[in-house]
């Protein structure tokens, strides 16, 4: 590059400047509601909803976080519903990983009768949107009483085409003779399974859990229709009834939505490959 | 070595363990996805009512003329295209530019990728509940068009004028998602051989004749699979519209299909005529999935 384009070397400088430039211009525009929520969430409202926006807070409200926890009224639902966000997102993630391990598993490596029609079938509800089932999945969930329960906001999001997708392609490259080696060790099917083989499935299984705790994190339609009780309801379900009260205070809001976001953020920061690599698996997976 | 051999009983008994592994999992899918798929067919021809007693009769394709008549339907269809096409048109454009660019960096390219992914990190909620602050009639947006335009003091209406509230999802919507889609062009880019690229730049082809020439044509298959994603992605919009119409919205303009079938089944109580607008949904998108597999082969076999 160096001594092919002498002519345009100068020519070429600034089209480099003026790419970094784009790129910088473009990365800001992207930042600056992330930053506006950061700053936002220590001020008054006063002070962010005034002309022009002043970026660093004059009066530092630290009460916001505390008001945004506890509630106006002390009630602490907040606090109870991020929890409840936890227990939901974790089981998720962490059963989803297990059960599409287990099907992948014996998808890949076993050659039983029907094994073609279960991943067909499988990958066909890869295709069903989510919005299309909820209402019959409701009348599930009513028919066996588990509304306002941790079973009902769980249950359906167990098992995941996706996943069993991504696991199955992940070990059929395991190499067999490795199992094979077990079984004349005489080492029981379960504990292939459980020491062999989930313990090497750690890349895709890390993909996956991660996956499936930010789509938890996100959901926000099947919360709204399983949980009618406030103690039972999950962050996005939160911050919607937050928000929807008129004189909701635009510092605690703020607040309300750092606090939402401070755990995805952690996995974001600690596990950034997963994040960025799990997109072009996903695309992978698709194709 | 396993193949030469012949199949003996033993290995189909060893074969049968793959049941074991795969049933549960096989449970859970025939609850929660194959039994509400069927259901929302069936409940799709039954007149059948939220926290109705009566046992729900059967009314043929009543639902469906009802619903294919209704112009609240047709709006939420109009709402749903305007939303998507809208949408669509600057995730591609920008994402597409954004891999592009950044894929000619030779220092950075993680940290401008984390950068612009950050908000798809973000709940659909949370992102919404921001920009709800920055659309406020003395929210930044309002600062920032009326300083670029020179037009001070104007308020643009960002969520109560029924045009500009669709334009305000789309704004959102691109923001969050376009680090994503940036992301899985890179991927895409990372495909193209060097050497191709380099035999061009020899030849004298400049960057924007780089791009037309080669990128692009050579690009094809992970255009196809994004725009598709896109398209998916745009049609299960819900978060948004929800919350900036909990916030007083004009409902009408920005009605999808999602928000729509959740206010027909959970505010009316209505499961026949919302089952109804499910299915079309599906068809709708399982019409697109198929486009997607059909065009990815397609470019593989290229």
């Amino acid at each position: 590059m160096k001594n092919r384009n002498h002519v345009s070397s100068l020519g070429s400088r600034i089209g480099n400047a003026a790419v970094w430039f784009v790129l910088a211009i473009f990365c800001l525009v992207v930042l600056v509601p992330l930053v506006f929520m950061f700053c936002s969430s220590f001020m008054p409202a006063s002070e962010i909803m005034t002309m022009p926006y002043g970026w660093i807070p004059k009066i530092w409200r630290w009460e916001n976080f505390h008001i945004a926890l506890a509630g106006n009224d002390n009630s602490w639902l907040y606090l109870r519903n991020i929890l409840n966000s936890l227990i939901v997102a974790i089981t998720v993630s962490v059963t989803t990983v297990i059960l599409s391990a287990m099907i992948g598993y014996g998808l890949a490596k076993f050659k039983f009768k029907g094994r073609d029609a279960v991943f067909m079938g499988i990958m066909a509800t890869m295709m069903i949107p989510f919005e299309t089932v909820m209402v019959p999945l409701y009348l599930v969930v009513v028919n066996l009483h588990m509304q306002n329960t941790y079973w009902g906001l769980i249950l359906p999001f167990l098992t995941n085409a996706f996943g069993v997708f991504l696991m199955r392609q992940y070990l059929i490259t395991f190499p067999t003779e490795i199992l094979e080696a077990a079984r004349i060790d005489g080492a029981s099917e379960h504990s292939i399974f459980w020491h062999i083989v989930f313990k090497n499935s750690g890349p895709a299984a890390a993909t996956l859990a991660i996956l499936a705790f930010r789509q938890q994190w996100d959901n926000l339609l099947w919360p709204l229709l399983v949980t009618q009780s406030e103690e039972m309801k999950t962050i996005p379900a939160y911050i919607v009834k937050f928000a929807a009260e008129k004189d909701a205070d635009e510092g605690t809001m703020m607040a309300v939505a750092v606090i939402a976001s401070i755990p995805v953020f952690i996995l974001f920061f600690t596990l950034s490959k997963y994040f960025l690599g799990g997109a072009s698996v996903y695309s992978a997976g698709k194709e | 070595m396993k193949t030469a051999k012949r199949r003996t009983s033993l290995e189909a008994a060893h074969d049968r363990w793959g049941w074991f592994f795969v049933a549960p999992g096989i449970v859970f899918f025939a609850i929660f996805s194959f039994y509400p798929i069927i259901n929302a067919f069936y409940t799709s021809f039954f007149n059948k009512k939220l926290l109705s007693l009566k046992a729900p009769k059967f009314v043929g394709f009543l639902n469906y003329s009802k619903v294919l008549s209704s112009p609240d339907f047709w709006n939420s269809i109009r709402a749903t295209l305007v939303f998507t096409v809208g949408t669509f048109v600057p995730l591609f454009i920008f994402s597409l530019v954004l891999a592009v660019l950044i894929a000619s960096r030779k220092k950075f390219q993680r940290t401008l990728q984390m950068a612009l992914y950050s908000p798809a990190v973000l709940s659909s909620v949370v992102a919404a509940l921001i920009w709800l602050l920055i659309f406020d009639p003395r929210g930044l947006a309002n600062q920032a068009v009326n300083f670029i335009c020179h037009t001070p003091g104007i308020d643009h209406q960002w969520l109560s004028d029924s045009t500009m509230v669709q334009i305000s999802t789309m704004i959102l919507y691109s923001w969050k998602y376009v680090g994503y889609f940036t992301i899985l062009f890179l991927t895409g880019i990372a495909k193209i051989p060097q050497s191709v690229n380099e035999a061009a730049l020899i030849d004298g082809a400049g960057p924007v004749q780089r791009f037309f020439r080669i990128t692009l044509p050579l690009l094809k298959p992970t255009t196809v699979l994004v725009s598709v994603m896109i398209l998916i992605q745009c049609l299960k919009t819900f978060s948004t519209q929800y919350l900036f119409t909990q916030r007083g919205a004009p409902l009408t303009a920005i009605n999808v299909l999602t928000l729509n079938i959740y206010n027909t089944a959970l505010r009316d109580g209505n499961m026949g005529r919302a089952s109804v607008m499910s299915v079309l949904l599906f068809v709708f998108m399982l019409a697109l999935s198929w486009l997607q597999i059909k065009l990815s082969e397609k470019g593989e076999e290229d």
